[in-house]
């Protein structure tokens, strides 16, 4: 389905449904959970069965398995969720990881644990979404801080999880998913369809191209593929006991998103020159855009990826500053992160401005602790 | 037509010896290929499908051997005699 | 097609312990869809985790091997992706009833066009002999060592009372009607169940007095009885109690519309 270009008044969350319709999105399965329900809402008036298949499953587990299902059948697909949601979708995540399949995740975040703030927004969930199933996976993961931003990363999560075949997220939040602001669709968008597997050549072995990310048997075109989450070779057989195809196939896992790390991080940076950097994502920066913007001592490096980790620019950025002041809306998840990256790198000091139950940091909050550490 | 129980994989069940109406298979007494005592057709002369052609009867047998085991083959000319 | 053009030989002999009811189910199913001519390249098999549900890894056709108990939800994305398949899910009880009721139930009820074949062994076999959701009461499991307190599920209860278009129940050893009801639900449109009570002897039947599988066949000769086909629709009681009997047939056949009629569902793969 085509969306009309120009430029629009509309949702953080109206914008992702815009996002998903744009980059071809055939199949959502979703369960109502605030705050993402107007995803599923729009999607719903959208989808009517010809343009796609809308589907209202009977709860998250059900939706994420009906979306990889989805999926391997060969068209674009999506769910959207929140917190308590998220939890449980972990297990099909680590699935969907496994088996290679591409799918769009979007998480808008509330306040946990457990029910917490539906209402209200968090980031209580970053951690969740890289560790959030069992083993050693990777995952791609986009932090929009705008409603433009709703539509611009939904547009990348599927791009890069048809690309690498990688489960892909926007973990939005309630603040940004409700903030309504400014949409400019672009008259052309670059969209990377799914890499499909050529047709089997009659009987003979599948072949095995030497390359991490492999092109996508989809269903029904004789390829007769064998889709498992366990342990398997190349052409699909399970080998659960096999401890060197368990390391191959781990492996590569992990290194076809690590090695893609400069194609996939996005970020935004401000005063890049300022002895005190500002490093933060989503909604956690809205008030740290504006600090930013006023005092030339201070600089902002605004992530609009989480993971895979993007070490580069936050090494590039603690070569060049003194101090480092890490603000998002949980009690420091990132923030070991982006600390562990920075002391590596020369940064003297890795502070934290956290919080939590609700309201992202307002620029007053900002100066209050930028004078504590007595920057300004 | 006859049954013919492939000892790679059959086994040893005994489901065919416990199903079969007319008593062709008989437990074996040695250990196959696979280690297992390999259930063996001691008696395809009773069989329904005994010198029969067209549609197969019955087939109990090779609808329950869980190892798809059994298979119809064709009797030689000494067989179809009996 | 012969059966080894349906499954995969390189892989045979097959995983199932000796005596297993899953060969038999997988007997009846190749001669169902060979007889109906249906094709492999136009079929995905989906399968959960458990005993019967490795079947669709040993199948020559597209296969995917799922999360536990969500074989149903896969199959439910799959299907309407891509209506143009026919697909089929194998199934345990302890993936369909106990993990994956809530999927069933559902599956039920929305109607989506795929075929759903339960391979009930009243144990969870994989894990070594736990007791399920359709274990029968007083039977031992290595979770229920004083005997199953707790009452069995009885599924195709469950499927008629959810909304299944075709619903039937038979044992491992009712070979040829199972094939029969395996054909009807194929050409079925909507969710059609089929549930295959099956014996599983090295974990169910070797702590119930009945190690050998032919014991077990023969208890479930003679505790199966034939459903009463002039009650048409009604529904029976049926649990596998000590005492209780299975009762097998055809429990319901109707036309409800299917989903992706109703929604309108046209090939955009």
């Amino acid at each position: 389905m085509k969306v009309a270009p120009g430029e629009f008044f509309l949702q953080g969350n109206e914008a992702c449904v815009q996002g998903a319709l744009a980059s071809g999105v055939r199949f959502f399965a979703g369960y109502p959970i605030t705050p993402s329900t107007e995803i599923a809402e729009g999607l719903a008036a959208k989808l009517d069965g010809k343009e796609g298949v809308f589907l209202q499953m009977e709860d998250e587990i059900a939706c994420i398995s009906a979306v990889i299902g989805a999926s391997w059948g060969g068209v674009k697909s999506m769910t959207a969720t929140s917190g308590p949601g998220f939890s449980l979708m972990q297990e099909a995540i680590g699935y969907a990881a496994m088996s290679e399949t591409p799918i769009v995740i979007v998480d808008v975040m509330r306040g946990g644990p457990s029910t917490g703030q539906p209402t209200r927004a968090s980031q209580g969930d970053v951690m969740q979404t890289r560790y959030g199933s069992h083993g050693d996976y990777q995952v791609i993961a986009f932090a929009p801080a705008s409603v433009q931003e709703m539509f611009d990363l939904t547009v990348a999560a599927f791009n890069y999880s048809e690309k690498y075949r990688v489960p892909a997220f926007l973990l939005s939040d309630a603040e940004v998913g409700h903030m309504r602001g400014l949409l400019t669709i672009p008259d052309k968008l670059d969209i990377i369809g799914r890499k499909e597997k050529g047709i089997r050549r009659s009987d003979e072995a599948y072949d095995v191209p030497d390359e991490l990310v492999r092109p996508f048997p989809v269903f029904g075109k004789g390829h007769r593929t064998m889709v498992t989450g366990m342990t398997h070779t190349d052409n699909s057989w399970i080998e659960p006991e096999d401890v060197k195809v368990h390391q191959e196939l781990v492996k590569r896992l992990s290194e076809k998103v690590l090695r893609n790390r400069k194609d996939i991080n996005k970020w935004e940076l401000m005063c890049p020159g300022s002895k005190t950097m500002i490093v933060s994502y989503g909604s956690a920066a809205l008030g740290a855009k504006e600090v930013a913007a006023s005092d030339d001592k201070v600089g902002l490096l605004r992530l609009k990826s989480l993971w895979p980790f993007p070490e580069e620019p936050i090494a590039e950025v603690a070569r060049n500053c003194d101090r480092i002041l890490v603000s998002e809306m949980n009690l420091g998840m990132m923030y070991s992160e982006i600390k562990r990256v920075a002391l590596e790198n020369g940064c003297k000091k890795v502070e934290l401005l956290s919080k939590i139950g609700g309201d992202p940091p307002t620029p007053s909050e900002f100066r209050h602790k930028l004078r504590e550490m007595g920057v300004i | 037509m006859k049954p013919v129980i492939d000892p790679k994989f059959c086994k040893a069940c005994n489901i065919c010896v416990y199903i079969c109406p007319k008593k062709c298979y008989s437990k074996g007494s040695g250990i196959g290929e696979t280690g297992y005592f390999t259930a063996v057709v001691s008696a395809a002369e009773k069989c329904y499908n005994h010198n029969r052609e067209g549609k197969l009867l019955c087939e109990l047998c090779i609808l329950s051997c869980p190892d798809q085991a059994i298979s119809w083959h064709e009797e030689t000319e000494e067989e179809k005699k009996k | 097609m012969e059966i080894f053009d349906f499954y995969r030989k390189d892989r045979w002999p097959h995983v199932f312990c000796p005596g297993c009811g899953n060969g038999a189910v997988m007997n009846c199913f190749y001669r169902a869809f060979n007889e109906l001519g249906l094709e492999l390249d136009k079929t995905a098999f989906v399968g959960g985790i458990g005993c019967s549900s490795r079947i669709p890894l040993y199948i020559n056709s597209d296969a995917l091997h799922t999360t536990h108990g969500r074989a149903i939800a896969f199959a439910t994305g799959l299907k309407l992706a891509k209506p143009e398949l026919k697909v089929v899910v194998f199934t345990g009880d302890g993936d369909l009833g106990a993990i994956g009721g809530n999927h069933f139930i559902n599956g039920c009820r929305r109607n989506v066009d795929m075929t759903v074949i339960c391979i009930n062994n009243n144990i969870y076999g994989m894990t070594g002999g736990q007791a399920s959701i359709t274990t029968p009461h007083e039977f031992l499991s290595t979770t229920t060592p004083r005997g199953n307190k707790e009452y069995p599920f009885d599924l195709a209860e469950i499927a008629v009372a959810a909304g299944a278009n075709y619903v039937a129940r038979w044992t491992t050893r009712h070979v040829h009607e199972l094939t029969k009801s395996i054909k009807a639900a194929l050409q079925k449109k909507g969710f059609t169940f089929v549930e295959v009570v099956a014996q599983c002897p090295t974990n169910f039947g070797r702590r119930n007095r009945m190690a050998d599988p032919t014991q077990m066949l023969e208890w479930m000769r003679e505790s199966s009885i034939r459903r009463d086909k002039a009650k048409a629709n009604a529904v029976d009681h049926v649990d596998l109690n000590l005492e209780g009997k299975i009762t097998v047939g055809e429990f319901v056949d109707r036309n409800r519309e299917c989903y992706e009629e109703l929604i309108g569902v046209s090939k955009h793969g």
